[in-house]
């Protein structure tokens, strides 16, 4: 390996792993599965911005919240509740970063994005959530949240073998668009401003692409993307095998991240006015639900 | 959705759906193993026609098509050049495993926070160190500390690190333990136990190998920030690995402001972290190693000081008292409010009374590394390349390395009392009068101390 590689890579998942999973083995359907880990990333995204962290640590955490549902020996959904692995994620990467979180705001961000009555709200829903009660937590509640906070911490340290080393592409890519030349230039912020959109967005790809690529290819393909949009002329011929990146693998990518837009459109018209469950009673729910659904049928 | 839901969760269903999952997981494995069977037959197959298909003209182009075609997998010949792309190697991961595949043999040492005991992998029949974490509560969440450690030391693949081979777990949340490469001894307790100290040829070879692996943390953006000779493993075949990460952290440059000045054993803290500066760099760790330098000579640590302020006196009595020429912004320190520094003072003694035995170039190396003037010091990279290790004598080969008797744990060693790697808290503030107490003596020869 070469040196200081470890800053540029990441642990992928292996072909096993990416077959089944811990829930899917545990009766959870796919598509159920795929939009729960969707609605996890999600949630995680949003608690993050709310604790104003930096992009850089909320990734890392969507990356590790990813990687745990993975593979047979991964969590299970109805094991561990979505909404606290994603917490604890948040609240480990925090802790190694430069911005360390009191597990008590960790809880109460949560407490306030559990109070939702739906998962896909309007950015204008936050404005008019006003009943503080619904989010109120007592001493005690606000203890056993906590509590629950550092089991589930320990649970997502074990699923990963506390292999907690996640590697970014944001560095990555401003440097990408130096060299080639993008970088200083009359359109330079709008570029890197869209390829950092694409590299948002690919944390809540379905496809996990973070988990199957590394952050020099999902660079590489925002930067691909976010110039055709933008209409800025990059070098002729294979620039990307410049960076170490393959046609069919950046093709792939490409395919990925625009793909995402109809994903999330489904996904928006499937759950409408409902709740995805990130609780494990919400999760039996569901399948109840599901159950009683196929029965009528 | 009234009445009992039919996934309700008692006992029994779960036990009834755990065992299911393992069919589920064995079933797949099974099948997974068939694949592979089947798919490694195909391969074989396929070589074989590849061979065959080698041993005609070469051109005979259809077959190569037809080849093709078929199965675009196996080594698909590029039309032009191939380009040659930087592969990384991606690791995976996967669950910790349990403490119970290994066998307890015996208690190595207790640190300031961990046990470490000697014990066998039943497995594999190898024989590992294995280190429990000590825990608070579990309200406390997992120790940053130890998260630290785990993420340094599984970036760090170096000779002359200790290998933390995995992390496993007990039977509760609390219970977490590193997997480590055993080694026989520590520096610091094997001079304990030892008559005369190392022969300059050894110093040579363990001052290299530590530095090397110095010199890779700090071109990895690492600091150790604990290196001590209790830190220092040897094995029984002259090898050094550096260990116990607990205090090492990424710094930059620029260097971070509002670093923990809190770091360091006491022995082999660097003035500027006495002086109470949170800005810092490298060089803390460079003069750590000029301690333990000292100390492999001796057979004794070099700065023995009983707090922050003695150690701050002994420090100057080997040094000499900094002055705005050879310390330019040494004034500037928080601590150093309280001492009134000369304008002048005579230039620090030699070291040379204090190591008889040490050549010229092993004073001038030593003299660099215990500079007081943080830039003053020399990096790892610089170290390695001093003249004092291409004089004789040369360098003992580790192969040459005498043996010494394995104690770890074996038999319980008596403990000689040092003081422990710094715990989180306040950083101590020195009064002007902690100064005048300590450096009295000291500041007759040139500065005034602080009233």
């Amino acid at each position: 390996m070469s040196p200081h590689a470890s800053h540029l890579t990441n642990p992928l998942a292996t072909p096993t792993q990416l077959s089944t999973s811990g829930s899917q083995l545990d009766g959870i359907p796919p598509d159920l599965e795929r939009s729960i880990i969707f609605a996890g990333a999600r949630l995680t995204q949003t608690a993050g911005q709310l604790l104003r962290l930096p992009q850089d640590i909320i990734a890392r955490a969507i990356i590790l919240f990813t990687r745990f549902w993975v593979g047979s020996e991964g969590g299970s959904l109805r094991e561990y509740a979505a909404a606290d692995i994603s917490a604890a994620a948040l609240y480990l990467t925090s802790k190694l970063s430069p911005h360390p979180q009191q597990p008590r705001s960790i809880v109460n961000a949560y407490a306030y994005l559990d109070s939702f009555p739906t998962t896909f709200n309007p950015p204008s829903a936050f404005a008019s959530h006003t009943n503080q009660e619904s989010y109120f937590l007592s001493e005690a509640a606000c203890s056993a949240s906590k509590l629950r906070l550092m089991q589930s911490e320990a649970i997502v340290l074990r699923v990963l073998g506390f292999n907690t080393h996640v590697a970014t592409p944001y560095t990555l890519c401003i440097n990408y668009l130096q060299a080639l030349d993008v970088f200083p230039g009359p359109r330079a912020t709008a570029i890197a401003r869209r390829a950092f959109a694409y590299l948002n967005a690919a944390l809540l790809s379905p496809q996990l692409v973070y988990l199957t690529h590394q952050p020099h290819a999902l660079a590489v393909a925002a930067i691909y993307l976010a110039a055709r949009e933008g209409g800025v002329k990059l070098p002729d011929g294979e620039w990307w095998a410049v960076f170490d990146v393959e046609r069919e693998e950046l093709g792939f990518l490409v395919v990925a991240l625009r793909s995402l837009e109809g994903f999330v459109r489904g996904e928006r018209e499937a759950w409408g006015g409902r709740r995805v469950p990130l609780s494990l009673g919400e999760v039996e729910a569901e399948l109840e639900r599901r159950g009683v659904l196929e029965r009528v049928e | 959705m009234a009445g009992k839901s039919r996934w309700a969760d008692d006992d029994a269903d779960a036990q009834a759906r755990k065992r299911e999952k393992e069919e589920k997981r064995r079933a797949k494995a099974e099948r997974e193993r068939r694949a592979a069977e089947e798919a490694a037959a195909q391969q074989r197959q396929r070589e074989q026609e590849a061979l065959q298909a080698d041993d005609r003209p070469t051109d005979h182009r259809p077959t190569k098509r037809r080849r093709l075609s078929e199965e675009p997998a196996p080594e698909e010949p590029a039309p032009e050049a191939p380009l040659a792309l930087l592969r990384l190697t991606a690791p995976s991961w996967s669950p910790s495993r349990r403490v119970s595949i290994f066998e307890q043999l015996n208690h190595i040492d207790e640190g300031t926070y961990g046990t470490v005991s000697r014990v066998k992998d039943l497995s594999t029949g190898s024989i590992v160190a294995l280190k429990k974490l000590k825990m608070g509560r579990i309200g406390d969440g997992f120790p940053d500390m130890a998260l630290r450690e785990i993420q340094t030391l599984q970036e760090c693949r170096h000779a002359h690190i200790v290998d933390l081979k995995e992390v496993v777990v007990g039977t509760t949340l609390l219970d977490v333990y590193l997997v480590m490469e055993f080694l026989e001894h520590d520096l610091r307790a094997l001079q304990e136990d030892m008559v005369e100290p190392f022969l300059p040829s050894e110093i040579k070879t363990l001052m290299l190998q530590i530095t090397s692996a110095v010199e890779y943390l700090h071109d990895h953006w690492i600091l150790h920030r604990d290196l001590k000779p209790s830190n220092i493993l040897l094995n029984n075949r002259g090898q050094t690995k550096l260990a116990d990460f607990g205090m090492a952290r990424h710094f930059s440059s620029p260097p971070l402001a509002n670093m923990s000045q809190l770091v360091v054993t006491l022995w082999y803290r660097a003035p500027e972290l006495l002086l109470g500066t949170s800005v810092y760099d490298s060089a803390i760790d460079m003069w750590s190693l000029g301690c333990i330098f000292g100390e492999l000579f001796g057979k004794e640590p070099l700065l023995q000081g009983k707090n922050e302020v003695d150690q701050v006196g002994k420090i100057f009595a080997l040094r000499g008292t900094p002055t705005e020429a050879t310390w330019p912004s040494v004034r500037r320190l928080p601590n150093a409010r309280a001492l009134r520094l000369p304008s002048t003072a005579p230039p620090p003694p030699s070291l040379r009374p204090a190591f008889p035995l040490l050549t010229t170039a092993g004073v001038d190396l030593l003299s660099s590394l215990l500079e007081l003037n943080p830039a003053g010091r020399p990096s790892a990279t610089q170290v390695l390349t001093h003249p004092y290790f291409t004089e004789d004598p040369r360098p003992k080969s580790t192969a040459m390395f005498p043996t010494f008797p394995s104690k770890a744990g074996l038999e319980r060693r008596r403990k000689k009392l040092s003081p422990n790697a710094p715990m989180r808290g306040e950083a101590p503030r020195f009064g002007a009068g902690d100064f005048g107490a300590a450096l009295g003596p000291i500041g007759e020869g040139g500065g005034v101390w602080g009233v």
